[in-house]
């Protein structure tokens, strides 16, 4: 019984120092690696406490394809033209999209699939394409991503680290000299890494306020346990009596 | 007052559905306040032995969740490499492990509740007829278990007035004459049911149980909760996700306050009628 006290006191304090809400722009970073080997990073702001994998995805405005697998979440069956065909049952038989959370120093395998996992300011998700159980992708730093003092104005900002094909010229502000040369196989499979940040918005929308939580619920809840309490206490007396 | 066992089990099933369903910890704080209330009324003779079972039944899932679980951004500590147990252990796999647990707990009593409000007769008496043999063969296997722990414990007890220990190795010597009384109580129960015509076509009803006001109440708003929980789920609640909680809506809250029918109505009848299911 004490035992059971003292976990819950202890659950509780812990929940109550959890950091409060506030707001301001997030950024969380995306890293997505191909089986070539190349290396996509997108930084994104948002205003939200947290996002999804998948909205990180979907704001950074690389190519996805995602099923469904409840309440694990979605798993990506296709990114950035990687494979160039959505194989069966999502995974197919060879290579897949791993899913990793950047924790500490490293990666660490997701538990959960990207619509179910949260990303808070700061938190980068890392994607790569490769067969065999948790191969991780490169070690990239958040501030490599994400630039420390990021531009206020700016609410996307779309960086890729390394040259794409000459046809598809980049307009992203934020774009960064090349660090690797890609293979032509990789710019085949690959040939929307860098869209512009133009459009990105455009599709995703500015990133927007969470509405209020309403008192309502609250309310109700409070008023519930009260008269409930009071109910209790009543009764007991009367059995007293 | 309530007393019609099928509203008593209409409002059972609500409430489990309650506690299954609903993994918002506001929710479970309250439907295990509307328990409580909902028991006070009734704990009259008959002591509730089964809590210290529900608070091991609580602590149990956190521990083996905290323990085996990495996932998690929230890290307590970190253990060296020791297999199975050792390394990081989460907030959120505690978190998940005390949600498990209080739907565990909140299991318990309910069941709790059922135990000290339903009698297995009554339930009986309101069977279809082809569940009638079975139904009564389930609540004499039921009657008979606390009877065999008791001749268990009359056994030892007399075996330790006779000065013979009575530790592990002393099994064999309990157990014989304990099969030989419980072979002696099942004829006497044969006998009896004999005697009371069972077996035999008719089946007389006897002093049936009549449906009060009260008892259409509490049915109608058992039903209607369980509907209302089946068909508005509470928003998904992972910790593995989300840590916090979100505040959960008027529709579910509401849905489970109608769970909390029985207490409001036995506190406002007379007190006389509370005692008679002591």
């Amino acid at each position: 019984m004490w035992l059971g006290a003292a976990a819950t006191a202890a659950l509780t304090v812990a929940l109550l120092s959890v950091r409060p809400a506030h707001a301001a722009i997030h950024h969380a970073a995306l890293v997505i690696q191909h089986s070539s080997g190349s290396l996509i990073t997108r930084c994104v702001a948002f205003a939200e406490e947290q996002i999804t994998g998948l909205q990180l995805i979907e704001r950074s405005g690389m190519q996805w394809e995602a099923q469904d697998f409840g309440s694990i979440g979605s798993a990506i069956c296709q990114l950035d033209r990687e494979p160039s065909t959505v194989p069966p049952g999502c995974f197919g038989s060879g290579p897949y999209w791993q899913y990793f959370h950047r924790q500490g120093g490293g990666w660490q395998n997701s538990a959960l699939g990207a619509s179910s996992s949260t990303l808070h300011d700061g938190d980068m998700d890392g994607w790569h394409f490769a067969a065999g159980a948790k191969q991780a992708p490169s070690n990239v730093a958040f501030a490599a991503v994400c630039a420390p003092p990021p531009a206020p104005t700016v609410t996307l900002v779309a960086t890729a680290t390394y040259q794409p094909t000459p046809a598809h010229t980049a307009t992203a502000p934020g774009q960064t000299a090349s660090i690797a040369t890609p293979s032509p196989g990789t710019q085949a499979l690959a040939p929307s890494v860098s869209p512009p940040a133009a459009t990105a918005l455009a599709a995703t929308g500015p990133p927007t306020r969470p509405p209020p939580g309403s008192l309502g619920p609250w309310l109700l809840l409070g008023g519930a346990v009260v008269v409930l309490t009071g109910l209790g206490a009543f009764n007991l007396w009367r059995r007293r009596s | 007052m309530i007393r019609h066992p099928l509203a008593w089990s209409a409002w059972a099933t609500a409430a489990l559905a309650a506690a299954f369903i609903d993994r918002n910890p506001f929710l479970q704080v309250l439907l295990l306040l509307i328990v409580i209330n909902v028991s006070i009324p009734y704990r009259g003779g008959r002591r509730i032995r089964n809590w210290r079972i529900g608070l091991a039944l609580a602590v149990v899932p956190i521990i083996f969740s905290v323990a085996l679980s990495r996932f998690g951004s929230h890290v307590l500590f970190t253990l060296p490499a020791i297999p199975i147990i050792g390394g990081r252990w989460t907030l959120e796999a505690a978190v998940f492990g005390a949600s498990t647990g209080a739907a565990l707990l909140l299991t318990v009593a309910i069941f709790g509740v059922v135990q000290i409000t339903l009698r297995s007769a009554e339930l009986l008496a309101i069977l279809p007829r082809p569940f009638y043999r079975a139904g009564t063969t389930v609540a004499l296997a039921l009657a008979f278990a606390p009877k065999t722990v008791a001749s268990l414990h009359s056994i030892r007890e007399a075996r330790q007035l006779r000065g013979q220990r009575s530790g592990w190795r002393s099994a064999p010597q309990l157990l014989l004459p304990l099969l030989l009384t419980t072979l002696e109580q099942a004829l006497q129960y044969g006998e009896s049911l004999d005697a009371r015509g069972f077996g035999s076509r008719r089946r007389s009803r006897y002093r049936p149980v009549p449906w009060s006001i009260p008892d259409v109440v509490v049915s109608v708003a058992a039903l209607l909760a369980v509907v209302a929980i089946v068909v508005i789920p509470p928003p998904p609640y992972n910790p593995y996700a989300n840590l916090l909680p979100s505040a959960p809506t008027v529709d579910n809250l509401l849905s489970v306050l109608l769970l909390a029918i029985p207490a409001v109505i036995t506190s406002f009848s007379r007190r006389d009628h509370a005692t008679h299911h002591a």
